[in-house]
């Protein structure tokens, strides 16, 4: 032992502020390991906790793709409201090309396409799935559709109402449908369940704090003895809590990594039958998963919480423990 | 070093552990502290490393007023104290160098001092081939080395041991006095309750006896001391 003993434990000398930086990334790496080992020192129940906690999160996030993508549907289409006008079946191709030469010339119309009776039965045997059936049909029941696109300027609610009163004014139409009407109704829906689905994600985004607020008590109290002990050697509340504050940052990044895979496996699931869907609509429209940024924002947002979850919790049940 | 100026401890249950006790302890001495269980001999050492508070009176300890160290401040304190326990209080799911680098990484020492500093503290207590093992293989008189090397690995000026040799047999126990004493020799204040009467004779340090509560005596006379304790 040497004669320095006497000079006290608060600070070394000669210890530069870079040696000491160093030290405390070094310290920051064995409390991030430990606390990953924490989670895996009990694999099943803690990787359940995952498991809940990702499947909280990938309730509204999934939620948040659908409408993501509802949305973009809707505004495709809201900018290009069309008008059907159904005709009268005993029409000949002539007439059709002279009534459609007729709405074309109307003021405010940018497009219009003739699709035909046989075109509208070839359509609806590819589409149905009953091409057998009607192939046993004598006639074509289907009637010959003008579908007409309205200028942008034209395309506002009251103008395409307007545009549809002068079309209904044609003798051989014998229905003009405006395809606004539920276009306009999905997008309010769309609005409700946006709504819906941030509170949803308020309410599950609470609960992922309390999770992991709880998985964290349960740690501490585990560990009380450990935390009782480096309390009398001089551990300060910031030292204690730093390994809990890394165990929680763990669950939220591997509860935002397998959330991630619940989505992203989820949506190629449902890739095949949404792009039919779309087919059937004559649409190129297909499901678009999470991008790179959606999914950065979600493990930001994961790893936020399980950070902010377990600093609620940590720093109460700290204090609670004192040595005895 | 220490300073207890009329200290009273009356815990929440109504029990007084501490009667307005009065002592100094100056830099660089070695004291016992003995008595009865229940004389009050570990709410004495609790005070001083803030375990508990006193709830009248004055503690001064390393120049500080204990009584206005707010809970922030503890760690601080602690780390000028080193504290030994009967049951060593190692933690078991780490090695014995780690266990004996717990203080200098709390207090964030560099890495390339922390091995040197533990290396001398096991070395000290005779340790030194058996840092990598675990706390568990080792033997009571072992681990209560181990809990020593970590009391002193950074320097405190005072170190505070309660019961130290409570489970080792008279050979080993000796063994650690002797310890003690050379910490002493360089200067460091020891402050030790224990109820070894017979090891405390054969020291010859100032022993303060406790009895209820009181601080009853307070000298170097060992035989006086063995009056009190059978009279």
């Amino acid at each position: 032992m040497s004669s320095d003993q006497l000079t006290g434990a608060s600070l070394s000398q000669g210890a530069t502020i870079g040696a000491r930086l160093r030290m405390l990334g070094r310290l920051h790496k064995i409390e991030a390991k430990r606390g990953i080992r924490d989670i895996f020192s009990n694999p099943i129940s803690n990787l359940m906790t995952v498991l809940v906690i990702a499947i909280a999160l990938a309730l509204p996030a999934g939620l948040q793709i659908l409408l993501d993508n509802g949305k973009s549907l809707s505004q495709s289409w809201d900018g290009a409201s069309r008008i059907s006008l159904y005709l009268k079946t005993d029409l000949e191709q002539s007439q059709l090309e002279q009534i459609a030469n007729q709405v074309r010339t109307q003021d405010g119309v940018t497009k219009v396409d003739i699709i035909n009776q046989q075109q509208a039965l070839d359509d609806f045997k590819q589409s149905s799935g009953f091409a057998d059936a009607i192939a046993q049909l004598d006639s074509n029941p289907l009637p010959p559709v003008l579908v007409v696109q309205p200028a942008s300027t034209h395309n506002s609610p009251e103008a395409s109402e307007t545009m549809l009163v002068e079309f209904q004014t044609i003798p051989e139409v014998e229905l003009a449908k405006l395809d606004l009407d539920w276009v306009r109704k999905l997008y309010a829906m769309l609005q409700l369940a946006e709504k819906a689905a941030s509170a949803l994600g308020l309410a599950l985004a609470l609960a992922v704090l309390l999770i992991v607020g709880n998985t964290i008590r349960l740690s501490v109290q585990n560990r009380r003895e450990e935390i009782e002990v480096v309390k009398l050697v001089g551990a300060t509340d910031a030292f204690i809590r730093r390994p809990f504050l890394y165990t929680g940052f763990w669950y939220g990044l591997l509860s935002g990594v397998t959330c991630w895979l619940i989505l992203t496996f989820s949506l190629a699931w449902l890739k095949d039958p949404v792009a039919n869907l779309a087919g059937l609509y004559q649409s190129q429209f297909q499901l678009s998963g999470l991008s790179l940024l959606q999914s950065l924002q979600l493990l930001l947002v994961s790893c936020g919480l399980g950070l902010l979850g377990s600093w609620l919790s940590v720093g109460r049940h700290i204090r609670q423990i004192e040595p005895r | 070093m220490i300073e207890f100026a009329e200290v009273s401890k009356r815990y929440p249950n109504g029990q007084e552990a501490l009667k307005k006790v009065n002592f100094i302890l100056g830099d660089g001495e070695m004291a016992f502290l003995t008595g009865h269980s229940g004389a009050g001999k570990s709410t004495l050492l609790k005070l001083i490393c803030l375990m508990e508070r006193a709830t009248s009176g004055q503690v001064i300890v390393n120049g500080k007023n204990l009584n206005k160290t707010s809970r922030r401040k503890i760690p601080q304190v602690r780390r000028d104290i080193g504290m030994i326990f009967q049951d060593h209080r190692l933690l078991f799911d780490r090695s014995v160098f780690d266990n004996v680098a717990l203080p200098l990484m709390i207090a964030g020492y560099p890495h390339r001092e922390i091995g040197r500093r533990v290396r001398a503290a096991l070395d000290k207590v005779g340790l030194l081939s058996k840092e990598k093992h675990s706390p568990i293989m080792l033997s009571g008189g072992e681990q209560q080395r181990v809990g020593i090397a970590r009391a002193v690995v950074n320097k405190p000026p005072l170190l505070l041991a309660d019961e130290p040799t409570g489970n080792l047999d008279p050979e080993l126990s000796s063994e650690i006095m002797h310890l003690f004493e050379q910490f002493n020799q360089v200067g460091v204040s020891l402050l030790i309750a224990s109820h070894d009467l017979s090891l405390i004779a054969q020291m010859h340090y100032r022993t303060l006896v406790m009895k209820e509560g009181r601080l009853v005596q307070d000298q170097i006379d060992e035989e006086q001391v063995e009056e009190v304790e059978y009279e």
